[in-house]
């Protein structure tokens, strides 16, 4: 029996452990020397007074928080109203899809391109409607940036959720709203009380799978902004990959991303604490 | 909600959708001095194949190209073969009490792990095993990736087939090897085909681990070969406009294939949780 | 052999010339080809760990003294005592061989100097004639000249970038330069914060007044943008847009432009050099064919094979050819350019000093930090970095 479902779990185990353990080891062998090579705890001390770092990991939360709430909301939204479409509903989700099918280094340098203050499309088109452009900096502005970069992942990862739910809401039968509709319910009414309920499970599924993915966001902000203006969109991850490939102290980065794995997990396992109350 | 209202908004939210993505094949198209031109052309310039033809003929894009169909291939394949039987384990197999769901959460932990924790381990690796600039470090990497994916999902869609149906092949006499292949794999055919899809995605797409294991066009792959259009004075929008756009195709045509059995896999997965 | 380039016009010279040499010498040829950032990364990733996967590497001289510590770089005059040679000629233009040799100027040789780039002025004669001005030799003419050609043609003065990062810091280096101040002093002190420094980014702000509102996130293409769709008159620009200047396929002011040296100010005023180098990975296993290939590829015939593929040349001679002259109108401009230019401060945390500094000018210019403020929060970061990396 015990040797039955171990072997089958095995090679699985086999690749992650050994692409996990080492690095593991490694980072935690490095975040203890410093930059001339001997054992020190520079490294962790140094997390706690560098201002650079606090801020990117409050525009980390920030960028994580906000893209999550409007993807959610997005996601939800339209799968509703696709799914109560008749005609037409596989083309509308094809559509729908393709934004998560580019490479996300592409999406980047369109909306890049997009996005620019003078010659982008998105200017001159709401120039061509009449509105004022001269201060609309996105990318370029420090007010803006964060916004912008915010509305590339909602452009292009909302189709993720929208996916995840849309499959969900097929799942819920259909009796019970029909009966509802019958009996004269509104379509909120219906909502809040047989679909919300039975959608939970699937909508915390796609909480946790995107916040996984979103606090490590990357790619888009680096090719977008490069984490500028300024420290307008530096988060974790740039500050990171910059301390590690760019001034090669990779023994700070190790300890930043241990501290980062930590949070996350612990983040993480409220998370699934939650989401098990609630569908029990 | 009204039938208009229904179509109203989901047209707009296509227009949101599909415009940039319009906009990039536009690129693809003009000429460089038409690129920048203000006021925007949408429609009313001449089209151009010499981006296409250049990135695929100056650029080795084809070579790039090969490089990620392999790659993706063989690191999906890979981790559907590791994946479902592990899956099967951890949903059908007795374990004793919550082993089963702390080995679950350890698995999906490997996707907290920030890359930098794993890029530079993971790059002296393969360097002392001689795979650098080969496609198969990419491979065993991705497949790192995608295992804890494909685990989550298949155990759920696992749990949606009842366990009588496959607890009867047994009594008949088949091994659990043949209940999963002859049970359980055909009714679970869509979520396999909605894991697919995603882990084709996440290797086709991944830049930074492909950036840093490989060193020559050996085993680049084509997101380098896009980001390489990005140089220090400029961006050669229509060489990479054009090999986006191509490198979009595959995974699109996929994902329409497999689109009806999308919907159905997923849904199959996501209503236990 | 294996041969990593930059992705762009200097690669671009380099990858056609190893094709050529590898025909010649019946050798195989591999080339890898990288965006600048990458380029940096997986070059010194190589390095470091001593793969070999390459033989011959492009650099950009700011990385330089990252890339000598440690022995990383094959010494180029070892090699030459073993050939039996002297060492680069003297046609070679001195600054550039200046940032090849660690320590500056006077220690060993470990590249050569293949892209003598440097910093222009570029500026729009067709409209400086029009409201009868005399070519920009300081600072406060441009200034004047961006006001009133802004004020008179629906266009900006001047175009500049600020996007944080390499991109601010390399367009305030020549203010900073031109108003007597630097980024460390005589005994390398951080002195960013100097007086001058203050004056410097304040007339950067000023600048900032004619200059289109979004180049706080501006890149060189955005510059060169704007320059060539004739909605901005005057920038500081890099040689390797010459070209396109005066391509009809991309620009629409061909033929307008005149290119100047970089306007003075309290002192004379000193291009930033960005020359690219070639060097050997000390990790090579091809180190010989490699110090063939930068020979030939330096000398005098290939750098003008290497001109007329519109790569800016490091040797006298070259600039000098008669036949290049007659195509490039530029040559002389950029030839003094090259001779009076300065390089950025040789230091192997330069990578890090740079990035805290683009911050906090990229700050001033979006207006979310006072100059002064600033600059003193720039050089105690400058400061904490250097004591790190003692």
């Amino acid at each position: 029996m015990a040797r039955r479902r171990i072997l089958w779990i095995l090679p699985a185990m086999v690749v992650l452990v050994s692409l996990s353990i080492y690095p593991i080891l490694f980072s935690l062998k490095v975040s203890f020397t410093n930059q001339q090579g001997d054992w020190s705890l520079s490294n962790y001390s140094r997390i706690f007074a560098d201002h650079l770092l606090h801020v990117s990991i409050i525009q980390t939360i920030l960028y994580v928080t906000v893209a999550l709430v409007i993807e959610l909301g997005l996601g939800l939204f339209f799968a509703l109203v696709i799914d109560s479409m008749g005609r037409g509903k596989y083309f509308f989700r094809a559509g729908f899809l393709a934004p998560m099918l580019l490479p996300p280094v592409v999406a980047a340098v369109i909306w890049r391109l997009i996005y620019n203050p003078e010659f982008g499309v998105l200017n001159n088109t709401l120039k061509f409607f009449g509105f004022a452009t001269k201060n609309l900096t996105w990318t370029s502005g420090e007010g803006s940036a964060m916004a912008s970069v915010i509305l590339v992942d909602i452009w292009e990862w909302t189709p993720f959720m929208f996916l995840l739910i849309s499959a969900g809401l097929q799942a819920i039968p259909g009796e019970p709203c029909e009966a509802a509709k019958m009996d004269g319910a509104s379509s909120l009414r219906i909502f809040k009380d047989i679909i919300l309920p039975l959608l939970k499970p699937t909508l915390f599924l796609a909480i946790l799978l995107r916040a996984m993915d979103l606090l490590r966001i990357f790619d888009q902000i680096w090719i977008l902004t490069q984490g500028g203006p300024g420290l307008a969109t530096e988060t974790v991850s740039l500050y990171i990959y910059r301390t590690a490939f760019r001034f090669f102290n990779f023994g700070y980065a190790a300890s930043m991303s241990l501290l980062c794995l930590i949070l996350v997990t612990v983040f993480a396992k409220n998370l699934f604490g939650m989401m098990k109350m609630k569908v029990a | 909600m009204k039938k208009g209202a229904v179509y109203i908004f989901g047209g707009l939210g296509l227009l949101f959708s599909l415009a940039p993505l319009y906009w990039l094949l536009t690129i693809s198209l003009k000429k460089e001095v038409d690129q920048f031109a203000s006021p925007p052309l949408w429609i009313h310039f001449t089209p151009t194949f010499e981006h296409f033809i250049n990135a695929f003929e100056v650029k080795q894009f084809g070579k790039y190209l090969f490089n990620s169909c392999i790659v993706a291939t063989a690191s999906t394949i890979m981790a559907l073969l590791l994946g479902i039987p592990a899956a099967y384990s951890l949903s059908r197999l007795k374990w004793p009490r919550n082993q089963a769901e702390k080995i679950g959460f350890w698995i999906l932990s490997n996707r907290f792990l920030p890359p930098i924790i794993t890029i530079v381990p993971l790059f002296l690796m393969m360097r002392s095993v001689g795979l650098l600039d080969s496609p198969i470090a990419l491979i065993i990497v991705y497949v790192g990736f995608n295992l804890p994916f494909v685990i989550w999902m298949m155990q759920t869609f696992i749990r949606e087939i009842p366990t009588e149906l496959d607890e009867a092949a047994r009594v008949d006499g088949d091994s659990y090897l043949g209940a999963l292949i002859r049970i359980i794999l055909p009714l679970a055919a869509p979520g396999v085909a909605a894991t697919a899809i995603f882990c084709l995605i996440i290797a086709w797409n991944e830049f930074l681990f492909a950036l840093v294991l490989t060193q020559t066009e050996a085993s680049m792959t084509l997101p380098i070969g896009i980001a390489s259009q990005v140089t220090q004075y400029e961006i050669r929008w229509g060489i990479m406009s054009a090999a986006g756009t191509v490198a979009m195709i595959p995974v699109f045509v996929f994902s329409l294939f497999v689109q009806k059995y999308l919907v159905r896999g997923l849904s199959m997965g996501a209503v236990k949780g | 052999m294996t041969i990593a380039v930059n992705a762009g016009v200097e690669g671009q010279a380099l990858k056609e010339a190893a094709q050529d040499w590898g025909a010649k010498t019946d050798t195989s040829i591999k080339i890898v080809e990288l965006p600048y950032a990458n380029l940096f990364e997986k070059e010194l990733l190589d390095l470091k760990s001593k793969t070999g996967a390459y033989d011959v590497i492009m650099l950009d001289d700011p990385w330089f003294p990252q890339f000598t510590t440690g022995d990383q770089l094959t010494s180029l005059d070892k090699m030459y005592k073993a050939a039996g040679l002297n060492g680069p000629d003297g046609d070679f233009i001195k600054s550039t061989l200046d940032v090849c040799r660690e320590p500056w100027a006077t220690g060993t040789y470990y590249a050569l100097p293949y892209v003598g780039n440097s910093q222009l002025f570029f500026y729009r004669k067709d409209l400086f004639d029009k409201y009868s001005l005399t070519a920009p030799m300081t600072w406060d003419s441009v200034l004047l000249a961006a006001k009133k050609i802004g004020a008179g043609e629906k266009m900006y003065g001047y175009v500049m970038r600020a996007a944080a990062g390499n991109a601010v810091v390399t367009d305030f280096m020549p203010l900073l330069w031109a108003f007597g101040a630097d980024v460390f002093s005589a005994d390398q002190k951080p002195v960013v914060n100097s007086p001058e420094a203050v004056l410097a980014l304040k007339f950067m702000l000023e600048l900032g007044e004619v200059t289109p509102p979004g180049y706080t996130g501006y890149n060189a293409d955005e510059v060169s943008a704007q320059l060539l769709q004739s909605t901005a008159a005057m920038s500081i620009n890099w040689p390797a847009w010459i070209g396109p200047m005066d391509d009809p396929t991309k620009s629409k002011i061909v033929g307008k432009i005149a290119f100047a040296q970089v306007p003075s100010e309290k002192k004379k005023g000193q291009a930033e050099l960005g020359a690219w180098l070639v060097a050997i990975p000390s990790g090579s296993k091809n180190s010989l064919k490699a110090f063939e290939f930068i020979r030939w590829a330096t000398d005098s015939e290939q750098m003008k094979t290497a001109a007329l593929r519109g790569n800016p040349p490091t040797r006298s001679s070259v600039f000098d050819d008669a036949t290049l002259l007659k195509k490039f109108r530029a040559f002389p401009t950029q030839k003094a350019s090259l001779m009076g230019s300065k390089p950025r401060p040789r230091t192997s945390a330069w990578n890090e000093i740079e990035n805290a500094f683009g911050i906090y000018l990229s700050k001033a210019n979006s207006k979310t930090m006072a100059p002064e403020a600033a600059l003193n929060e720039a050089n105690k970061e400058i400061t904490a970095i250097l004591n790190r990396n003692k």
